[in-house]
């Protein structure tokens, strides 16, 4: 069922895609402003600077309708954006970089913090167990945590993102599973923490 | 929809696209309610499950759809533009292939020797004038821009209550605020800075090819776009200076320079000239301004004569109750400071609420007379 449900939301996108490529205007605003939300706010998460940003996700749809018919066929429209974005905002920054003579050259780092769905929980106990894990989250390391938000936000499978991170399958699963394996670690730990605590107080 | 029945990890329902439309928005449109309650240790599962994606939430900042028809209507400039710039790239091209053979030869010969002599002798201007515009581009920070159409210089306050003198037909470029660990401005024409010390938050000027970067001096950067030479002329302290390596593949190192030194950048061969005692060389008479020629160390001064004396410097006018200062004398060095520290320095030694206040190139002092 779900692997149907996105597949006609892919099917849509390369229905798109191959008549934007053919030159329709239609095509190309529909794809716009389907994903523009979204890669705006993906592109903030790298750069506090709003306004370049803006100008990084136009600058990947400009290029997009004049290199359309140099583009490949068999394109996943969601995760080829979203990488785009990724190596405009990455390419910017790495020329300020050599003002700054740091040698952090080699990626944008992903400054972004996951938040927690308050009004979802309804009792104390799991309000506290959720403001563990968020903190939890977003102490991991800035890339552990982009893979977890392409991976369950984005819905990108992890080849898709192995190839937005520029890294081998491996790696990106490795990303993936440490990450997770953190935080069932911290969870557990944690669990039998609260467990403690609630046994003592009766 | 089977698939779920295999699911033994957290990681199996976070991935599940329908399983996150029920725990976000309560859209239940596969029966998980039903499902999970079908088995207790299932429950338990699903439980952890929808926890971790609670946790994991992303704060959705709506986009209004005005800002995204913004956004596609800017970008279909964008695209006219850069197809416009590129059509008419390929146009000139197959111009002049369709002329006869010869005729494009001579042409280009032609074009050579004058492009050779226009270069030596006029440099290029509009590659200048693209570079100040390539060094702004880059910078993530928003900037003022501020460029002197008057006839004389013009006194400009950074955040950091550094001061610079912008010669006319100068632009600079800042941030109203500097953030991070650096101070950044970009400079075409001339001006004078002062720069408050700081250590921390080293000072960087980009001004056509070269970088200058100080921590607190003043010194003089002359980086006109239509002229053959970038010179940086040091009045105090210490400024280092190197070729921006983003610009201008000159090989040039990163050189010191002390008071009275000075560096002359040709632009056409893109070497460093080190000028070791700028008293000795004429060519430099004429770059100082009213400001360096002027002496800032007052022993014993009216008051009245250290505001005339800032006023030529900064060509500011600064409003002060005469009656009150009369008498006032003060002895003071200031030398290295930028305006708006020496402004304070000054009301400090008067004291007896002595304030001052700045609003473009015109200063009102307040005060009840000195101690």
């Amino acid at each position: 069922m779900k692997s149907q449900i996105q597949n006609i939301k892919n099917t849509e996108d390369s229905t798109l895609w191959s008549s934007l490529k053919a030159g329709d205007e239609k095509s190309f605003s529909i794809l716009f402003e389907k994903y523009y939300s979204d890669l705006i706010r993906y592109g903030n998460s790298f750069s506090p600077f709003k306004e370049k940003v803006q100008d990084c996700v136009q600058d990947v749809f400009a290029d997009v309708w004049i290199y359309r018919q140099s583009l490949s066929n068999s394109v996943v429209v969601k995760a080829y954006l979203l990488s785009s974005v990724r190596k405009r905002i990455a390419r910017l920054q790495e020329r300020d970089y050599i003002f700054m003579k740091t040698s952090t050259t080699d990626s944008i780092e992903f400054l972004f913090d996951f938040s927690i769905e308050h009004q979802l929980i309804s009792d104390e106990e799991s309000a506290l167990k959720v403001a563990h894990l968020n903190s939890f989250l977003n102490n991991l390391p800035a890339r552990q945590k982009e893979a977890l938000y392409l991976r369950y936000h984005q819905g990108l499978t992890v080849e898709q993102i192995a190839e937005l991170l520029q890294i081998n399958y491996q790696s990106a699963n490795n990303l993936l599973h440490r990450a997770l394996l953190q935080l069932r670690k911290e969870w557990k730990g944690n669990l039998s923490l609260l467990l403690l605590l609630s046994s003592t107080t009766f | 929809m089977q698939e779920r029945n295999n699911y033994t990890e957290i990681e199996d329902f976070l991935a599940d696209v329908s399983f996150q439309l029920w725990v976000r928005s309560k859209v239940d449109n596969q029966g998980w309610e039903e499902w999970t309650l079908e088995n207790p240790d299932r429950a338990k599962l699903v439980e952890n499950s929808r926890l971790w994606l609670l946790a994991m939430s992303v704060h959705h900042e709506e986009i209004p759809s005005e800002v995204i028809q913004g956004g596609l209507e800017s970008t279909w400039e964008k695209i006219n533009k850069k197809e416009k710039s590129s059509a008419e790239a390929k146009r000139s091209t197959i111009e002049l292939w369709q002329k006869n053979w010869l005729k494009a030869v001579a042409a280009v010969f032609v074009f050579g020797f004058l492009s050779n002599w226009f270069y030596n002798n006029h440099f290029v201007f509009n590659n200048s004038e693209s570079t100040y515009n390539e060094i702004i581009k880059d910078d993530y920070t928003d900037l003022v821009e501020q460029t002197n159409h008057s006839y004389k210089p013009q006194i400009i306050t950074l955040s950091d209550g550094s001061s610079v003198l912008l010669k006319p037909n100068s632009k600079l470029s800042y941030p109203k605020i500097f953030t991070g660990n650096t101070r950044k401005v970009y400079l075409s024409g001339e001006a004078f800075f002062e720069i408050s010390k700081n250590p921390k938050k080293p000072f960087f000027v980009y001004a056509n090819e070269i970088v200058t970067k100080v921590v607190g001096t003043s010194f003089r950067i002359k980086a006109y776009a239509d002229l053959p030479n970038v010179e940086v002329i040091v009045r105090t302290g210490k400024v280092r200076v190197k070729p921006n390596p983003s610009i201008t593949n000159s090989k040039e190192k990163e050189i010191i320079l002390l008071p009275n030194q000075a560096l002359r950048f040709t632009r056409q061969n893109l070497t460093f000239n080190k000028i070791t005692d700028i008293t000795q060389d004429e060519s430099f008479d004429h770059t100082q301004g009213n400001i360096e020629q002027l002496s800032f160390e007052f022993t014993d001064i009216p008051v009245e004569q250290i505001f005339k004396t800032i006023e030529q410097a900064y060509l500011v006018n600064i409003d002060f109750p005469l009656d009150k200062l009369k008498n006032c004398h003060l002895t003071t060095s200031l030398n290295d400071q930028p305006l708006p520290e020496k402004l304070k320095i000054i009301c400090k030694s008067i004291g007896n609420n002595t304030n001052y206040e700045m609003n473009g190139n015109q200063i009102i002092i307040t005060s009840n007379g000195c101690n």
